[in-house]
This record gives C-alpha cells, sequence and structure tokens, in this order.
C-alpha cells in the first residue's frame, strides 16, 4: 500500500508504535513512506515524538569521544581552519541557553552563610534543576573566597569531573577548582590570581574535565554550562 | 535543602526549557545557512544526549560513534527542513538518533547482546543526571500505567528493543507484551490529550 489508509485511529496506533520504535521491518519501511506523503500521519509522528521524548529523563549523558567530531568534519567537508570565532559565539550561545534564576533556593541559602556574598551565579540543568549556586564574597581587591553549593541533580559525568572557570574578559579562563556534587558544598579562599580573573570576569564557565580537573590548567574538555555573574542582592 | 530543589525545577522547567529551545532553534538556523560553528555549537550542547541514546539502544559504543556522524551528518543536511511552527527541536533532534538506531539494527547483521541491558534498566537510579524533564503532565500520566507497562515502554524507547526482545527481556508472552503496550499507548494518549 503506498498511500496511507484513511483512518485516523488505525494511523495513530501505528504512529505511536513507529516513534516507540516497536513497529518494525517491512511495516515500518511502509510506514515511513506514509509519512513522507501523508500530513496526517507526520502530524501524529510529531506528536508522539514530543509527548514521549521525555522518557529518556533518567538516561545519563555520555560525552563522544573527540575523534567523532573530527570525523563528522571530514565527512562534511568543513574547511580545516576551524574559525576560532567560535568560541565566543558558542560561549555567548551557550550563555542564553541555561539559566534560571533559582531565586528560592538562593534565598534559602542565603540564610545558611554569615557573610554577604557580593556576587553570585546559578548554574541549571536544561530541564531547570539547580546544578550549582556559586557565590563569591569579598570586594575586588580584598581577599576573596568562593562557595559553591551542589543541587540535587549535580552528578559527575561518567568517570569525570566538572571544573569550573572564571572567564575574564580578555585572557585565558581560570580555574575555579573541581565542583563539588549532590547538595555537598564547597567553600574555599581565592588565590590572588583567581581573584584578579574574577575582577575581569562577567561570566563563569563549566567544563567536562578528567578526575581532579584539567591537567594542562585550561579547559580541555566541552563547555557545557556557561553562565552570567550577578550582582548579590 | 531536597524541597528546596526540588520546588525550583518544577516551577522553572518550562522557562528554562523554552529558553533552551530557543538556542536550539537558532543553531538549527545557522545550520541551514551552511555555518560551520553552529553545527559544532550544536554538537557540543546535545551529542552527550544523543551519544547516550545511541549507545543505550545500538549497546557497541563503536556503532554508536559512527550512528552519531551519521545523526550530525544528517541534521546539517536537514537542518533547513525544521520547522519550528510544527514541534520542538530536541524532540526532533532525539528523534533522528532514534530513528538511526532502530535502522541499523534492522539493518545489521550482528545480534545485539541483550544480556547486559537488564539490569541496567531495572536498577534505581539515584545517580543519573536529569537532562530532561517529563514535566508534569507526562508524569501524571505515566502515573497511570501499570509498572509492567511502564517498565515495557521504556524497555522500547530508551533500549531499542522491539516487541520480541521486550517479551524475552521480562519473560513475558509476546501476545502479552504487544498488549501491555498497546493499552499503555492507549492510555498515554487519552491522558496527554485531554
Amino acid at each position: 500500500m503506498n498511500v496511507a489508509p484513511d483512518n485516523p485511529e488505525l494511523i495513530d496506533r501505528l504512529a505511536a508504535e513507529y516513534v516507540l520504535g516497536t513497529l518494525r521491518g517491512a511495516a515500518r519501511v511502509r510506514f515511513e513512506r506514509w509519512r513522507t506523503t501523508s500530513n496526517l500521519v507526520n502530524d501524529r509522528c510529531q506528536f508522539w515524538e514530543e509527548r514521549l521524548v521525555p522518557l529518556l529523563r533518567e538516561i545519563q549523558a555520555v560525552p563522544p569521544p573527540p575523534h567523532v567530531w573530527q570525523d563528522i568534519r571530514r565527512r562534511l567537508n568543513f574547511s580545516t581552519a576551524a574559525p576560532r570565532r567560535r568560541n565566543v559565539r558558542a560561549l555567548a550561545l551557550a550563555a542564553s541557553v541555561l539559566l534560571v534564576v533559582g531565586l528560592a533556593a538562593f534565598l534559602y541559602w542565603r540564610t545558611l552563610t554569615t557573610e554577604r556574598a557580593t556576587e553570585v551565579a546559578t548554574i541549571s540543568a536544561p530541564s531547570g534543576a539547580l546544578m550549582w549556586q556559586v557565590e563569591i564574597y569579598g570586594r575586588a581587591g580584598a581577599a576573596r573566597g568562593l562557595s559553591v553549593h551542589a543541587g540535587a541533580f549535580a552528578a559527575p559525568p561518567e568517570g569525570r569531573d566538572y571544573e569550573l572557570w572564571a572567564l575574564p574578559k580578555t585572557g585565558a579562563p581560570v580555574s575555579l577548582g573541581v565542583l563539588p556534587y549532590r547538595e555537598s558544598v564547597t567553600r574555599r579562599a581565592l588565590t590572588g590570581e583567581q581573584q584578579q580573573a574574577l575582577d575581569r570576569s562577567s561570566q563563569l564557565a563549566v567544563s567536562i574535565e578528567p578526575p581532579g580537573g584539567s591537567p594542562t590548567g585550561a579547559p580541555t574538555g566541552a563547555v557545557v554550562f556557561v553562565v552570567s555573574l550577578r550582582v548579590a542582592t | 535543602m531536597n524541597v528546596a530543589c526540588g520546588r525550583i525545577a518544577m516551577s522553572t522547567a518550562t522557562e528554562s526549557d523554552s529558553e533552551f529551545d530557543q538556542t536550539l532553534l537558532r543553531l538549527l538556523a545557522g545550520c541551514a545557512a551552511q555555518d560551520q560553528a553552529a553545527l559544532q555549537s550544536l554538537y557540543e550542547l546535545v551529542s552527550p544526549l544523543l551519544f547516550a541514546c545511541l549507545k543505550r539502544m545500538l549497546r557497541r559504543r563503536s556503532i554508536a560513534e559512527e550512528a552519531l556522524q551519521d545523526v550530525f551528518v544528517t541534521i546539517w543536511l536537514r537542518a533547513g527542513q525544521f520547522r519550528p511552527e510544527r514541534g520542538r527541536p530536541l524532540a526532533w533532534l532525539v528523534s533522528i538518533a532514534r530513528y538511526r538506531a532502530i535502522d541499523l539494527l534492522r539493518r545489521e547483521r550482528w545480534a545485539p547482546a541483550l544480556t547486559a541491558d537488564l539490569p541496567e534498566q531495572a536498577a534505581a537510579a539515584p545517580e543519573k543526571e536529569q537532562w530532561l524533564s517529563a514535566g508534569p503532565l507526562l508524569e501524571r500520566c505515566l502515573a497511570l500505567l501499570t509498572d509492567q507497562q511502564r517498565q515495557c515502554l521504556e524497555l522500547a524507547f530508551v533500549g531499542g528493543n522491539s516487541h520480541d526482545e521486550v517479551a524475552r527481556l521480562t519473560g513475558s508472552p509476546l501476545g502479552t507484551v504487544k498488549s501491555w503496550i498497546r493499552r499503555a499507548l492507549q492510555t498515554l494518549k487519552a491522558c496527554l490529550e485531554s
């Protein structure tokens, strides 16, 4: 049958099993053909694709090995001279992606600390779940400290660690240390280099690194979050 | 603190998801305009999720890596066909990956090793990252299903298992599994459309 049947209930049942993945073999091939020619089939597929995607919520993200991206570039004949502006653009884009003001958590957290934070940043997963609340204490020029509170969903990536970075407006990112996980809190004094970097930064980034943090002092893995520092109120 | 975090996760999921969607849309538009940097940013953003899906469905890392290449080549070539008014970009991206995996499962001669899969599926998962929020609606609708129905849906959707494989993995007759899945989908449909 090359033309989709005019039976909405049948189409919907098949679309659900197609998206679920249990429609297999010749029936799947035929249904895929219908999808390219029938708006009804396509609409029902999209309905199920959107509704079932959240079933993946428990899956643990796994960063692919670096060679995969190089292989993709080769297959698409991308120029070998990768434009460096990418970094700036990727950071700018990522910055707009992932941020939520976790006001309640922030207020709650504030009640636990005696010293007032001067700058804060909230890092959230795409789902909106709070990952980390970062607070910086002390004014620019004075001795400063950093405290990071990990949310309930902040878990390490498979066999690696998340590392926090200050992103100075000019110059290289400066490590602020490996991030804590699952409701724990880290508090530490900042070194002179870290304080200077923070004075020139309006953003923080999080990258995926080998256990214990980047061995080189610069981010080596994917930058997964970029967030703006806000003045604490 | 548990309570506070949980509440935040729920109350901000929608807002954050839509911001996430906006970024995906911008990157897809960039890909459609042949902007290589847009594809790279998109890759950095969603490849860990798509790779995890592919690895789970295909079970073999090397095959999942090849599939991930196919997926991003497809995304690059088809980005211009994506219509934001017709659906969410993440569902579109995930579907490209899942359908590629199902294609490979169908075409490859190798038989996937099923045994390793079940314990992982069945294990409680306190340590898993929450990349996607189920959203209150799906969560409410999933709660209407029996444990068996929910397990079958997850084995099929997340694990990439066919009816036969779900039957083997759950130790239930094929006909029973088919009807569990059919009824689960009917229940979900009625609930999601209400």
